[in-house]
């Protein structure tokens, strides 16, 4: 799938708008189904929202609010952590982008 | 001597490396992340050294500790202060850090000694000086330097053949950085190129693009609505209540730029929590107001580009082309203002990103150094001498690293234990992760240390741990390969002892197939969602059905081979709707630990859920299903039997005859069987079919595996040929071909009969496609046809008007419109020659 990356991030986009709107949407399933298609081609999509974050963490590139401390939490997730199957191996092809707290 | 070919940008926000090799240039990426650039930063935490991307996250939150932009400061006296390691660094020793980290990029057996580092055209002889001093404190056994602008310039005469030839004489390089700008004078006579004159300001790139953005546009229009009047003081105070908002904002107004850079509009979208209240916003900016913003800014940088030329008593005409370089000029209006207000043309047919790397690399290659080994022979020689002393054990540091730590793990993180001895003072370990999701930057060794390592769910994680000495070289002889498996299997949980598989129907062979949910040594519980479609009409109301057989037991053989742990059928009695072949179906399988059986599937047409839950206690018979597979399992043992007798091969002959004569003892009363019948006997039929089925598997032993083997590679080789020879439809059938030979690993390797004859009856059939698109074998079986007596023909007067069609087809040489009448007159046959339908029902999932 050419363009999966971008079209990813939209998809991801699109969730995270429906859940700000409630807990609960009608587009659930389409979403999931949305989600289970790009791990068929290959793309793990990951949303590491409420995570601890941690300096060794290169699965994402954080802004960092407040002070820092040992217990930061990952607090909004602008673009998800998207993993690419190559044969058994995993590899990062797009690091999260975050806001930690 | 041997060329350098390595080439270095080491710049202010973000460095390079490249490598000249096969008349190419190959920039190498992070494998931490995969980006092409390495941000030229170094953080000394508490109790580790991080540098790159993660160390800019830092910058401006624990400035006493992390430090960028020391570029500037190469050649002083400056040092730095580190609260966290109480000492001093130099620029130096920063930069040095920086070039290490780039070396790790290169991940070939190849590692680097010499490179070619570029440095502004406004270094002198001491910031120049440091930068080679940083070069050898890397390791890098010789060091050229070579100036950006002539490695921007390199980059586009190597990319733009037709433009060297007319190369000679003044061109500028224009590059706008992610925070500094330069421009510089270069001239080129008789190939040779060299730096007039340059200009430039530090504190100048697409930074204040972004916080033009901010402040101009999306500031004011927060301010607007939400009337909080002190919003802008109130935004910009560090550790202030809306820093989380400015972060957001400041990403949503870099992504802005390079929307603008392609659209002509875009819009910025975001809900917010300000002053407790929800706010969303929906800011709408165009290019127009991009441009008006950003005019100040691009100004500038001409107002100094000008002054060059007036410096050195050049005007617009003297000059050939503005070379573009930095991932600001990006932008489309910095391209046109250039354009417009120097009247110079300007040329961005070079990546802006990593031009100078680029550069510098084709510089690389015409430099030369003396390697640590020679020649050939002596590079051989060094090897057995490294062979004999890695045999033998002969390790001069006095280190010993152990690890220990658990090859499977349940949980999100895994905790591994380092135990060293000997001289580990002043050396540093580093753990990364294969797929570049964990790094841990470098951390001083000590006789003890845990480190907690983040794991990927489902997935075998693999870990590097390296080791580096004083000077943070990595000692390669001691690093480690650690893998711990997540989920995958672990011996303290309970991993399934059989594959659990769904039935599914294979329309292209008229049977099913299997498919596999979890496998086995998965660990329970485990969760699954299938989508797949619906492969046959169910009207609503009508007694068709679909059936989800779940089935235990092993993925390679047939489905009545295996025990059926979860049954559901959906008639059309319990749809609310006609149910359309294609529609789709979601079908989510949860197997508890305690390996109950949660199914839950919906119909996506008629939006109708069903869920059960089955205990394996129970067993599970569809009698419908039962059937199909019963019929298919007399088939087979039949054939089976006819085969042992072909090959007088008595004693298996005699076997496979009584399990077919046991099959049919059950046949009668499997065929009275209503579908809807409650007595126990369907249990009692399915567990002699299941015994019967696993047998039937068994029978011939190895030989008869090895003789099916033997005959399919003896099939392929005809049926390939006869494709290749075909006259119609080449590509479908050879697509077939290829789906089959790239299932042969996994069917070989099951060592099942019956999976392995379904392949061969696979390979038959398309041998006989392959056949009736052949015109020769389509004329022979044409004049069997027009023999035939017209006692054989259901309709003989229809079958003759074809015949005559045919004949004309034939004589023109019409093949396609040919086979299309032998076609139509096989269907016309009472004796049904090539049958392309049959009553299989299936499950009814595709």
């Amino acid at each position: 799938m050419q363009n999966s990356i971008p079209i990813i991030n939209q998809v991801f986009e699109i969730q995270t708008k429906l859940n700000d709107l409630s807990e609960t949407t009608p587009f659930e399933r389409n979403l999931n189904r949305l989600f289970a298609i790009f791990e068929e081609e290959g793309y793990v999509v990951k949303n590491p929202i409420h995570e601890p974050y941690q300096e060794s963490r290169t699965d994402c590139e954080a802004s960092i609010v407040g002070n820092i401390n040992s217990k930061m939490k990952i607090t909004k997730v602008l673009k998800p952590i998207i993993y690419q199957k190559i044969g058994a191996q995993m590899q990062l092809v797009q690091k999260a982008i975050v806001i930690v707290e | 001597m041997k060329a350098v070919n390595f080439g270095i940008d080491l710049g202010t926000t973000n460095s390079l490396i490249a490598k000249y090799e096969n008349n190419k240039v190959r920039v190498f990426k992070n494998p931490f992340g995969q980006k092409e650039t390495l941000a030229s930063v170094v953080a000394y935490r508490k109790d580790r050294i991080l540098i790159g991307d993660k160390a800019r996250e830092y910058l401006t939150k624990d400035a006493v500790n992390v430090f960028g932009g020391f570029k500037r400061k190469m050649g002083t006296d400056e040092k730095f202060y580190v609260v966290n390691i109480d000492d001093n660094v130099t620029p130096i020793a920063l930069s040095t850090l920086i070039l290490k980290e780039l070396k790790n990029f290169v991940q070939s057996e190849e590692v680097p000694e010499a490179c070619v580092i570029t440095i502004p055209a406004s270094f002198d002889s001491m910031q120049s000086n440091a930068t080679l001093k940083a070069g050898k404190e890397a390791g890098f056994k010789d060091v050229f330097l070579l100036q950006e602008p002539i490695a921007a310039s390199l980059a586009f005469f190597n990319t733009n053949d037709g433009e060297t030839q007319k190369s000679e004489g003044y061109w500028l390089v224009y590059d706008l950085g992610g925070g500094t700008f330069d421009v510089a004078l270069v001239k080129s006579t008789e190939g040779e190129l060299k730096v007039l004159d340059h200009e430039g300001n530090n504190f100048l790139g697409g930074m204040n693009f972004d916080t033009a953005i901010v402040d101009q546009l999306i500031v004011p229009e927060i301010i607007r609505q939400t009337k909080i009047e002190n919003f802008e003081d109130e935004f910009r105070v560090k550790y202030g209540k809306y820093e989380m908002l400015y972060y957001q904002i400041m990403y949503y107004a870099e992504e802005a730029k390079k929307e603008l850079s392609q659209s002509p509009s875009t819009v910025i979208e975001f809900s917010a929590d300000i002053d407790n209240t929800k706010h969303d916003f929906y800011i709408n900016i165009t290019k127009e107001q991009l441009d008006e913003i950003f005019q100040p800014i691009i100004n500038e940088t001409i107002v100094l580009l000008k002054k060059i030329l007036d410096n050195n008593q050049l005007t617009a005409q003297d000059i050939h082309q503005i070379i573009l370089v930095g991932g600001s000029t990006f932008i489309p209006q910095v391209r046109h203002e250039l354009m417009e207000q120097t009247r110079i043309p300007v040329n961005f047919s070079i990546d802006p990103t990593n031009s100078i790397a680029i550069g510098a690399a084709y510089y690389a290659a015409n430099k030369f150094y003396e390697p640590s080994v020679k020649v050939a022979s002596e590079i051989e020689t060094d090897k057995v001498i490294e062979d004999i002393l890695s045999s033998i054990d002969l390790n001069p540091i006095d280190l010993s690293v152990d690890v220990s730590y658990n090859r499977s793990s349940r949980d999100a993180e895994e905790v591994l234990l380092i135990a060293c001895s000997g001289g580990y003072e002043n050396k540093y370990y580093r753990i990364t992760r294969a797929d570049g999701g964990f790094d841990t930057g470098l951390i001083p060794l000590k006789a003890k240390k845990t480190e907690f390592l983040p794991l990927i769910s489902s997935h075998n994680n693999s870990f590097t741990l390296h080791v580096y000495d004083e000077h943070k070289t990595e000692l390669k002889d001691f690093a480690k390969e650690l893998s711990i498996a997540q989920g995958v299997y672990n011996i303290d949980g309970q991993p399934l002892p059989h594959d659990i598989c769904i039935e599914v129907d294979d329309m292209e062979n008229k049977t099913t197939k299997l498919e596999v949910i979890f496998e086995r040594n998965s660990l329970l519980p485990q969760k699954r969602t299938l989508y797949r479609e619906i492969s046959k009409t169910i009207t609503k109301g009508s007694p068709e059905s679909i059936i989800i057989n779940i089935l235990e037991g092993d993925k390679n053989s047939r489905a009545s081979s295996n025990l059926t742990i979860g049954c559901i059928e959906i008639s059309g009695k319990d749809l609310q709707a006609d149910l359309i072949k294609g529609s789709d179906i979601e079908i989510q399988l949860h197997l508890t630990d305690s390996r109950v059986l949660n199914t839950s599937v919906f119909l996506v047409m008629t939006q109708q859920e069903f869920k059960n839950v089955f205990s394996i206690a129970e067993k599970q018979v569809n009698i419908g299903r039962l059937k199909e597979q019963f019929i298919q399992l007399e088939i087979d043992l039949t054939e089976t039997v006819r085969q042992f007798q072909y090959n007088e091969d008595d004693i298996w002959e005699i076997r496979a005859s009584a399990l077919l004569s046991e099959l049919h003892e059950v046949k009668k009363a499997l065929f009275k069987l209503k579908d809807n019948d409650k007595s126990d006997d369907k249990y009692v039929i399915a567990q002699k079919v299941l015994r019967i089925s696993q047998d039937a598997d068994k029978l011939g032993g190895n030989e008869r595996i090895a003789m099916l083997i033997e005959t399919y590679m003896t099939r392929k080789e005809e049926v390939f040929a006869l494709i290749s020879s075909a006259d119609f439809i080449k590509d479908e059938m050879l697509s077939q071909y290829k789906k089959i030979e790239q299932s042969e690993p996994s069917f070989i390797k099951s060592k099942n009969v019956s999976v392995i004859e379904n392949k061969l009856q696979q390979l038959h059939d398309l041998y006989w496609k392959a056949m009736s698109n052949t015109t020769s074998f389509l004329i022979s079986i044409y004049i069997e046809y027009k023999n035939a007596d017209a006692g054989e023909y259901k309709d003989y007067s229809a079958a003759k008007s074809i015949m005559r069609l045919a004949d004309t087809a034939l004589e023109s040489e019409k093949y396609p419109e040919f086979r299309r009448h032998v076609y139509h007159l096989s269907s016309l046959l009472k004796r049904v020659r090539f049958n392309f339908n049959n009553d299989f029902k299936g499950t009814g999932i595709g």
